[in-house]
């Protein structure tokens, strides 16, 4: 029971840290980044060639993995979203196309075969028979000081407030003297920058591969499509929903149901509750 | 249904340049074209759902998926005569188009999207899980029954296919449930205002689309001989399948035919210079500028041609 | 107006050249041009062509070779081998592929009926359909053991080790949901009761996208069993890295993909040490006969990228390659499947190490009932499944990464070049 508890804990930490860059830009544009995951396999890479190809320190690793994520956010931006004018399904289909030139970049430059990433905490510890790494252990608090950093953001700044408003009403933002492409770009940088992390953490915890960006994006899409856009906390839960629906299936039921429980969880919700669990109702 | 001299002249003009087809080129091509042609109709089917409605729907290979493994587990393992098995996968797959229609009637634009793209996980999953040995489970099955030998045959059995299939999509999109179906796109609202059902509209068009999904994907794998998950239920098979359409041009039914041509030709045609991992790198790369320039797709690059063509001639 | 003069004078040298050439033996390559899989096969192919021609050829024409990237992609896969049988019309394929694109090309070869010796596939089901339909599948040869093989060898393991020298009686068996795991799975809790004696107290079946294996392994602890068996070929590296990044408290051996090329360590970056797998043979570690050191010694002063030891597939499409050639001889070419698929039955290279048969090249014919396992193995590669081994080779052997970064062959004794430990966070 501590058990599952603490793994529950754990792996839903990490999933809030994925997903929360992915709730961002879909809760101010409406816009699916399916380039997300590529945040992630990106960030993952460019951590691996830093620290383990170069030798350079972890710090630099991540601190450059962060610097490429904000890079690749805005130039999405600058580049797409600005080109196509926010036309939705033009944005979606193209960061779509992204990602798998992308992935097709990743083999070029890596090749195909994956590639494990050490520990960036090293070291372990066994807590009531379960053996925690202290590198997850570390994403799971990054990944609170993130969410709670990031809500303190959005509610105490006033870029941040105005990003809540661009979120809730963009051309009413616009009327009150709000930028909306500013702060459409500041989305995006951050978004990239919590996608790199997050790549980071997720790549030292699985492997480096160049599909590898499938599997954050589908654990982002549950998360945000069952917690409801625009809910900071919301994300949060719901990110713990899932990794604990995942961590109890594995442990106490079928583990190789395990995705298949998050996709009709993915399913059930939408079709019972379109807005989330934690969403607003959409007036338009 | 307004239907004009010039465009039965088209269509037939259309239909006998496919036919000539296999005088002018080598086998090799043709059996190139065969892929166009199935990647083709996938687009038909596709466009016909979301090139319209607005309703983008990322679980297409889900009901490709579905139209194919039917006719795979129905001929290979309970030996059913393919001329009974194909029909019954198009009906299963209509019936599925139905399960993906439910969301369809609350939710809209990236949800429906990300439910669609849910449905194609979650069969993926299953395939795995779920009675691997009808399935094949991950390996999936090899030496089914095929239609037809040999590259003429296999191109005139796809080529005919596809133009049935565009022809009908044709003359569907030509009639008031056609023009219908583009208003839900503009706006679902003022169609449910001037008294249409939408929700019938809305099945309608999605049992069409399943129904071309399942019978291309019913004679794609009978073509094939093979069926595995990892081909089907893949991102970049919906990749390949929505880039045709929207590069080709949405909403035109001959647009994603040039699209689905395009985009296999582009990456064979790439093979003998680019013969590793570059060749999907560049595939890519044009694919995204291609469409970047002009999201509306080829057939809106060759209209802005045609009007600056006659401009010039005036 | 350089460039167009360039590009026309390259297409006409490539006009010429190919012209030129018509009468050549053409080899196609299909697999994927980005694995270490696929260039083991592709790297091995071209070294023993290049033997071949310096040595004159085969029936007097030079043999060449043509190159067609599945991407390990199903469906490119199917337009790989169709590139290769109706544009570029070779003789002979050789290939690389995974076990669903072979399965995918499957129908084509049928069709087309070009001579095929897949390297690295090692599925069952396929040397079953050659014993039901050999006439269809006469063009088809596979030159690795089938997986039906490796299961016996890791049952005697079982026994000779990790009961006999290690004292454990119970396994719990975590496996990946694929069909490969399954049929190992079964294969292996069918024998290892009744056989090695080692009870199986459970079987976790794992979904292959699973992020966090630390459920699983606390489920695997608290089964009360003394070893996992870990059955992984998708994702493999994952449940292996974080078996040793999590410090699991219990022995794991099995079968791991990932472990089978020397890269192995470099991508790890280390934290492989201790894992143990199955591996087809030549495995990394696996002492060699003095031909097949050859072979790596010519691959090494040719090709400086990875992988930098050929995988075992790569020594597979070195043999095997020469192997159809010298059928293609005697059987006046390719282009009679019939008489080319009795002269490849025929073929048999015995390779000797310290006046030992070491490593035989052969195939087991049709109708020959193998000992052990009680049942047929038409056109795939010959093994031997008993000690001590004077048939042919074993199956498989079990190969250990050491925390030290070193890899041995652990089992069967007689190839063996190291002894299997724990690792060292196993009390």
């Amino acid at each position: 029971m501590t058990q599952i508890l603490i793994q529950g804990l754990l792996l839903s930490g990490l999933y809030a840290l994925i997903a929360m860059g992915f709730m961002l830009i879909f809760s101010i544009g409406r816009t699916l980044n399916l380039a997300y995951g590529a945040y992630l396999m990106v960030g993952g890479y460019v951590y691996f060639w830093l620290s383990q190809q170069l030798g350079l320190p972890k710090i630099v690793g991540i601190g450059g993995a962060v610097l490429v994520g904000v890079l690749m956010g805005l130039l999405k931006h600058r580049l797409i979203v600005k080109t196509l004018k926010g036309d939705h399904v033009a944005v979606e289909i193209s960061t779509l196309i992204l990602a798998v030139v992308l992935q097709a970049g990743v083999v070029l430059v890596f090749g195909d075969s994956s590639k494990i990433l050490l520990p960036i905490v090293p070291g372990v510890v066994t807590v009531a028979g379960a053996q925690v790494t202290y590198n997850i252990l570390v994403a799971t608090i990054i990944s609170w000081v993130v969410i709670l950093a990031l809500y303190a953001f959005v509610r105490g700044t006033h870029t941040g407030r105005a990003m809540q408003a661009v979120s809730m009403d963009p051309k009413g933002a616009a009327i009150s003297g709000i930028d909306p492409d500013r702060i459409n770009l500041i989305t995006w940088g951050i978004s990239g920058a919590l996608g790199a992390l997050g790549g980071v953490f997720f790549a030292s915890y699985t492997q480096l591969y160049p599909s590898m960006w499938v599997a954050p994006l589908i654990i982002s899409v549950a998360v945000v499509i069952v917690g409801g856009i625009g809910s900071i906390l919301g994300t949060l839960i719901v990110a713990h929903i899932v990794g604990f629906l995942e961590v109890i299936i594995v442990s106490v039921w079928a583990p190789e149901l395990r995705g298949v429980f998050t996709m009709l969880l993915i399913i059930g919700v939408l079709v019972m509750r379109p807005q989330g669990l934690f969403g607003r109702e959409e007036t338009h | 249904m307004n239907l004009r001299a010039h465009h039965v002249l088209l269509w037939g003009l259309f239909i006998a340049g496919l036919m000539v087809m296999p005088e002018l080129v080598s086998k090799g091509t043709l059996r190139t074209m065969i892929f166009a042609c199935y990647l083709a109709i996938f687009a038909i089917s596709w466009d016909v759902l979301s090139g319209r409605t607005g309703y983008i729907s990322f679980g297409h290979p889900f009901l490709i998926g579905i139209g194919a493994y039917t006719t795979a587990i129905l001929s290979k393992r309970f030996d059913v005569p393919v001329e009974i098995s194909i029909p019954l996968a198009v009906v299963v797959t209509m019936i599925a188009g139905l399960i993906v229609l439910l969301p369809a009637l609350r939710i809209k634009g990236s949800y429906f999207a990300l439910v669609t793209l849910a449905f194609m996980e979650l069969m993926y999953q299953l395939v795995q899980v779920i009675r691997p040995d009808l399935t094949g489970g991950t390996r999936g099955m090899s030496g089914l029954q095929t239609l037809t030998r040999g590259a003429l045959n296999g191109y005139y059995l796809a080529a005919s296919l596809m133009s049935v299939l565009a022809i009908i999509a044709w003359l569907l999109m030509r009639t008031r449930v056609g023009t219908a179906l583009w208003a839900i796109g503009m706006n679902e609202e003022s169609v449910r205002g001037s008294g249409l059902s939408t929700t019938r509209l809305k099945a309608f068009a999605f049992l069409v689309s399943a129904a071309i999904a399942g019978l291309g994907g019913a004679f794609y794998v009978h073509y094939l001989g093979s069926i595995a998950p990892r081909a089907l239920f893949d991102i970049n098979f919906l990749f390949t399948i929505i880039v045709a359409v929207l590069i080709g041009g949405a909403g035109t039914i001959i647009g994603p035919i040039i699209g689905a041509f395009f985009m296999v030709f582009l990456l064979e045609w790439l093979r003998p210079w680019l013969p590793g991992a570059e060749r999907y790198f560049v595939y890519g790369l044009i694919a995204l500028l291609l469409y970047m320039f002009q999201p509306k797709g080829i057939m809106a690059i060759l209209a802005g041609l045609w009007v600056r063509l006659k401009r010039v001639t005036s | 107006m350089t460039y167009t003069k360039g590009l026309a004078v390259g297409l006409m040298t490539s006009l010429l050249a190919s012209t030129a050439f018509a009468e050549d033996i053409k080899v196609g390559f299909i697999g994927s041009l980005s694995s270490d899989t696929g260039l083991s096969t592709l790297r091995g192919a071209e070294i023993a062509i290049e033997e071949l021609n310096a040595a004159g050829g085969i029936l007097g024409q030079q043999i060449t070779m043509v190159s067609a990237d599945t991407g390990e992609d199903v469906t490119e896969g199917v337009k790989a081998y169709e590139y290769l049988a109706e544009t570029e019309e070779v003789d002979f394929i050789i290939s690389g592929s995974i076990d669903d694109v072979s399965l995918g090309w499957l129908p084509r070869m049928q069709e087309f009926q070009i001579p095929t010796l897949d390297t690295w596939t090692s599925y069952i089901g396929i040397i079953d359909m050659v014993a039901e339909d050999p006439e269809l599948m006469a063009p088809y040869f596979m030159n690795i053991a089938s997986d039906e093989a490796l299961a016996t060898l890791y049952i005697n393991f079982g026994a000779d080790v990790l009961k006999a020298k290690m004292g454990f009686d119970s396994v719990v068996i975590v496996a990946e949901d694929t069909a490969f795991g399954q049929a190992i799975t079964g294969l292996v809790t069918e024998a290892l009761a009744p056989v090695a004696g080692i009870e199986v107290k459970d079987t976790i079946i794992y979904d292959i996208g699973t992020v966090d294996f630390a459920p699983i392994f606390s489920k695997a602890q608290s089964s009360g069993a003394d070893f996992i068996y870990q059955v992984s070929s998708v994702n493999s590296q994952v449940i292996s890295s974080q078996y040793v990044k999590l410090q699991v408290p219990m022995a794991m051996t099995g079968v791991n993909v990932s472990a089978l090329g020397m890269e192995y360590w470099e991508d790890t970056g280390g934290a492989g040490g201790g894992i143990s797998t199955l591996s087809p043979i030549p495995s990394v570690g696996f002492p060699l006969d003095p031909v097949s050191q050859g072979f790596v010694d010519t691959y090494q002063a040719k090709y400086t990228s990875r992988p930098v030891l050929p995988h075992f597939n790569g020594f597979n499409a070195y043999h095997g390659l020469k192997q159809a050639m010298a059928a293609a001889e005697e059987a006046g070419g390719f282009d009679d499947v019939k008489a080319w698929n009795a002269a490849m039955l025929k073929q048999d290279l015995r390779l000797e190490k310290d006046g030992k048969l070491w490593l035989r090249y052969g195939f087991w014919q049709h109708g020959e009932i193998e000992e052990v396992t009680q049942r047929t193995y038409p056109q795939n590669a010959r093994f031997d499944l008993t000690a001590p081994y004077d048939d042919a080779q074993p199956s498989m052997v079990v190969v250990q990464w050491k925390e030290d970064g070193t890899v041995g062959v652990v089992y069967p004794f007689e190839y063996a070049s190291t002894e299997f430990e724990l690792p060292s966070w196993v009390k």
